[in-house]
């Protein structure tokens, strides 16, 4: 099934660190926002693989925007 | 003199630029992003330019973008502010390049003295002590290791390039040395265009003073007293003061004629600042210079009534400076304080929507430099600064008294700021007694 990793601050998008086909385990990191000049490690929830990218570098977020999408076993 | 001029910022800083303007009789043009479309300092402005997307790359960093806004509305002049593109030599060139001028020190001064070596030579040339270590970059590990074996452990890698807190790396033992000096090299490959790093030693305790300045293209240069910003977190300031409690008369014209032997042999023109490092022995090092007006600077002219951003725009029309350092009058005490929009304990960022204000009282003793709204956006693309509230008095505890009962009184609603850290800092007793360094917050309040 699927899983999103979501933004947890707003900003924008710093950089992905993943890409599609990438295995990644709960806790590492997928992607960094940047929220006034600070920037936020964003960790996987699941164990999964790498879907799809939802975001790029600069892109703007809201807290809940998925950034990447996990294919997740059950 | 500049008849029309361009605001090339945001925030605060542009309603304090305006301010001036009004009294000079500038006119004014603001620009701003798509998140900044309701700001309320556009409409203190007499024009307002949308410049691009909330994305600062796009807008307020994007020189092309700027340029056009500076021509479609034809003004003869473009003022930096300050963070963003206000140190940056391309932005000052290509200013001038459109046949404006830019108001600040020329852009072969700005490229040259991006250079933290190149002042850190400049400096010792005209026997400036710098913090020690080396003068110019590093080679490669072997040459950290041999510092270190020769002077010591730790010490700090820094980016010739670097600025903004950012680019500084502690080296603790020589067996880490190559590997700081590779991830420092790529962050500084990265940020800044440049890997280059040299060695400064660690001085133990600083206390942060620098020293205002104004320079003309006449060859005047006067100093505005110092002002202390030692109190900081994350390399970044939040409490800042004039006079310091530490520097004696004597301290303060060694600093002055320091300053002045800088900037002269640079040939900067425009308002600037000299950061200095004070050891805890009372050393006075040589940090950096500051191409910009700072955002303390108020507290500088709340003790000599002279207005920056008014000299910045005569000297940038050539005009001369029309006073000597010894009408220079420093009369009590001023503090600032920087609200952010942060979480007062942990200073993660707060951006959001301010569902209630009620700012203080201003007048003669308490100046408020902001550019909020009740219901006004605090975006999260930008830096979190959201208010100065800078307090005089005739002296240190009467202008911190007056702060404290102003940021009390600092009502603000919908996103989490510092105020609550600002009011425990200044009811400190090691701050009432003035025994700060730029280690005071990490200290006492980062458990």
């Amino acid at each position: 099934m699927e899983k999103n990793v979501n933004a947890i601050m707003p900003g924008l998008c710093a950089r992905v660190v993943v890409e599609v086909g990438d295995k990644v385990t709960k806790g590492q990191e997928v992607a960094v926002i940047n929220c006034m000049k600070t920037e936020f490690s964003v960790a996987s929830e699941y164990d999964g693989i790498v879907k799809e990218v939802l975001s790029k570098e600069w892109d703007e977020l809201q807290v809940g925007n998925p950034i990447v999408i996990l294919e997740v076993e059950r | 003199m500049i008849n029309r001029l361009l605001i090339a910022n945001r925030g605060e800083i542009v309603a304090r630029i305006i301010r001036t303007c009004k009294e000079l009789g500038i006119y004014t043009v603001a620009v701003y992003s798509e998140a900044d479309q309701h700001a309320p300092y556009l409409e203190q402005a007499d024009d307002a330019v949308l410049i691009g997307p909330s994305n600062p790359m796009q807008s307020y960093l994007n020189i092309e973008a700027l340029i056009q806004a500076a021509q479609r509305t034809e003004v003869d002049a473009v003022h930096p502010g300050y963070g963003f593109l206000s140190e940056r030599g391309a932005f000052a060139e290509a200013v001038e390049q459109a046949g404006l001028i830019w108001v600040g020190p020329s852009s072969t001064v700005l490229k040259a003295i991006s250079s933290k070596c190149y002042c850190r030579h400049i400096a010792d040339g005209v026997q400036v002590p710098v913090i020690p270590g080396t003068l110019n970059p590093v080679a490669d590990g072997g040459s950290v290791v041999a510092y270190g074996r020769d002077r010591g452990w730790p010490i700090f890698l820094k980016l010739d390039k670097g600025g903004g807190g950012k680019g500084i790396e502690i080296v603790n033992n020589e067996s880490e040395a190559e590997e700081v000096l590779q991830r420092a090299s790529r962050i500084g490959q990265m940020a800044f265009g440049s890997g280059d790093c040299y060695i400064e030693q660690v001085v133990e305790h600083p206390r942060h003073i620098e020293v205002q300045f104004l320079a003309d293209k006449h060859g005047n240069c006067v100093c505005l007293g110092e002002r202390e910003c030692s109190v900081q977190r994350r390399h970044q300031k939040i409490i800042e003061e004039a006079p310091s409690v530490v520097v004696t008369d004597e301290d303060r014209q060694r600093l002055f004629e320091r300053a002045r032997n800088i900037v002269l042999k640079i040939g900067y023109e425009g308002a600037g600042t000299i950061e200095n490092l004070r050891s805890a022995d009372g050393n006075y090092y040589f940090m950096e210079i500051n191409a910009r007006l700072q955002v303390e600077h108020p507290v500088t002219e709340y003790l000599t009534g002279v207005d920056i951003v008014k000299w910045q725009l005569l000297i940038a029309s050539d005009e001369e400076i029309n006073f000597s350092q010894a009408d220079v009058k420093m009369d009590g005490h001023a503090i600032e304080a920087r609200v952010y929009a942060e979480d007062p304990e942990t200073f993660v960022p707060s951006p959001g929507t301010i569902t209630r204000l009620r700012l203080p009282e201003t007048g003669t003793h308490l100046r408020i430099d902001h550019a909020l709204k009740e219901n006004g956006s605090v975006p999260p693309f930008y830096d979190p600064l959201l208010a100065k509230v800078i307090a005089w008095g005739s002296e240190r505890a009467e202008a911190c008294n007056r702060l404290i009962e102003a940021l009390a009184d600092f009502q603000i609603e919908g996103i989490k700021t510092t105020i609550p850290v600002n009011l425990a800092i200044l009811k400190r007793p090691e701050y009432l007694a003035g025994q700060i360094d730029t280690g005071f917050i990490d200290n006492n309040f980062l458990v």
